[in-house]
């Protein structure tokens, strides 16, 4: 395990005070916000300036990695001596159990994945943790259902009632007709609950691979459709292949590039079903032969048309 | 639980969640959640009878707006209002994938 410097993490001297590791959190909070960041990485670095703030924000936390960094260097190999924290009682510094799991080894090590050990006594009943996961699926699997296996990182209690992290691997049905952000519950499958009561909740947050053909809105899917002149002017029929199964959709005469057609009920299997729309994109053949611009000039001759009509 | 076995999982938008179970499962306090839906900030979510139900986007936005108080000292007003133009930047990105423009 590698030592980790969390005032380098958030760009901080060793002797800044309270209200200047705040202001760094909050500059660096909103720079890598996972919802608003083009950083690639900002997701992870958001973890990283969580775990350095919610050690370096929580005094106690604070003066124990004080006293134990004193001599290590940042990626230097890391193992604290046993008892190192006898004197400190932690707190969960804001961050809950599910998002401190998330945080590094070298944080789980030092402050139990749950920011400290449980002191709870005998004959205390509570509830188990819910947790919160991201599964990220391929749009066949709304299609047609499927089993996932996802690994996950979770808060368990020892045989002494210290916190460890133990990562599970978990096979989960994914019903057919699910959705790009619903939630999936898995029940029982949270933190162990105390004193007999009942474990919490797995909930998994839905979320598709991105589909080289398709894109999704909510029940609906949205595809472009490419069209010959032709086609788009004449008219035609033509078959589309869906992630199960397929259809044949009617082109009617005079579709232009931009219309959208909507088939109903083709879309994610849900109940009810959402729909396909077709965004229709009228593709030039090149003028790169003879015969092709013959063809183009044979148009440009005998039919009145304007482009630029009524512009 | 053997590493082979199956768990089969039931998909929330199918029920209204209580107060509690949002609660619980977003790791905020009962009266924070509830303070803050009587206080309009959580869309989504309706009282019955002087029963809160919610819907499961409720879920998102309130540990959305928990991460934003905590980390900014936002007020929750303020909280919400940064929570509703996520959700809309939400929205209107995945109507511009739809339209192929992302």
């Amino acid at each position: 395990m590698e030592f980790r410097n969390y005032y380098d993490v958030l760009g901080v001297a060793r002797d800044a005070t309270a209200e200047e590791i705040k202001k760094a959190f909050r500059k660096l909070a909103r720079k890598y916000h996972p919802d608003v960041s083009k950083e690639p990485d900002a997701e992870q670095r958001m973890k990283e300036v969580n775990e350095a703030y919610a050690v370096l924000s929580d005094p106690e936390k604070r003066a124990a990695y004080d006293q134990l960094a004193q001599g290590y260097r940042p990626g230097q190999e890391f193992r604290p001596p046993p008892g190192w924290d006898a004197g400190f009682e932690f707190s969960g510094g804001g961050f809950s159990p599910h998002e401190t799991a998330e945080f590094s080894d070298f944080f789980a090590e030092l402050f139990g994945g749950l920011g400290g050990r449980t002191r709870r006594s005998g004959g205390f009943h509570a509830r188990g943790e819910d947790h919160h996961a991201k599964i990220y699926l391929d749009l066949e699997d709304a299609f047609r259902g499927a089993t996932r296996q996802i690994s996950l990182r979770a808060p368990r209690l020892d045989a002494q009632g210290h916190v460890v992290l133990e990562t599970r691997t978990l096979n989960v049905k994914i019903p057919k007709g699910v959705r790009e952000g619903q939630t999936i519950r898995l029940a029982g499958q949270g933190s162990p609950g105390i004193g007999g009561a009942p474990a919490g909740d797995l909930l998994l947050e839905v979320h598709f691979q991105p589909h080289p053909r398709f894109r999704v809105d909510g029940r609906d899917l949205h595809m472009t459709l490419p069209l010959a002149p032709w086609e788009a002017a004449l008219g035609t029929v033509i078959p589309i292949e869906l992630p199960e199964g397929g259809v044949k959709v009617r082109i009617p005469p005079g579709a232009q590039s931009g219309q959208q057609l909507r088939v109903r009920g083709k879309g994610i299997p849900a109940e009810p079903p959402g729909d396909l729309l077709l965004s229709l994109q009228v593709v030039l053949p090149p003028a790169d032969t003879p015969r092709a611009r013959e063809l183009y000039e044979t148009m440009a001759r005998e039919l009145a048309f304007d482009a630029r009509a009524g512009r | 639980m053997s590493e082979n076995e199956i768990l089969i999982g039931t998909l929330l938008d199918e029920s209204w969640l209580t107060l509690e179970q949002v609660a619980a499962a977003c790791d905020v306090e009962a009266d924070w959640l509830r303070s803050h839906l009587e206080a309009g900030l959580m869309p989504h979510a309706e009282s019955v009878a002087g029963v809160w139900r919610l819907a499961e986007e409720t879920l998102r936005r309130a540990r959305r707006m928990r991460a934003l108080e905590r980390d900014f000292d936002a007020v929750p007003e303020l909280a919400a209002l940064v929570a509703d133009l996520l959700e809309e930047t939400e929205r209107l990105r995945t109507r511009l994938r739809c339209l192929g423009e992302e």
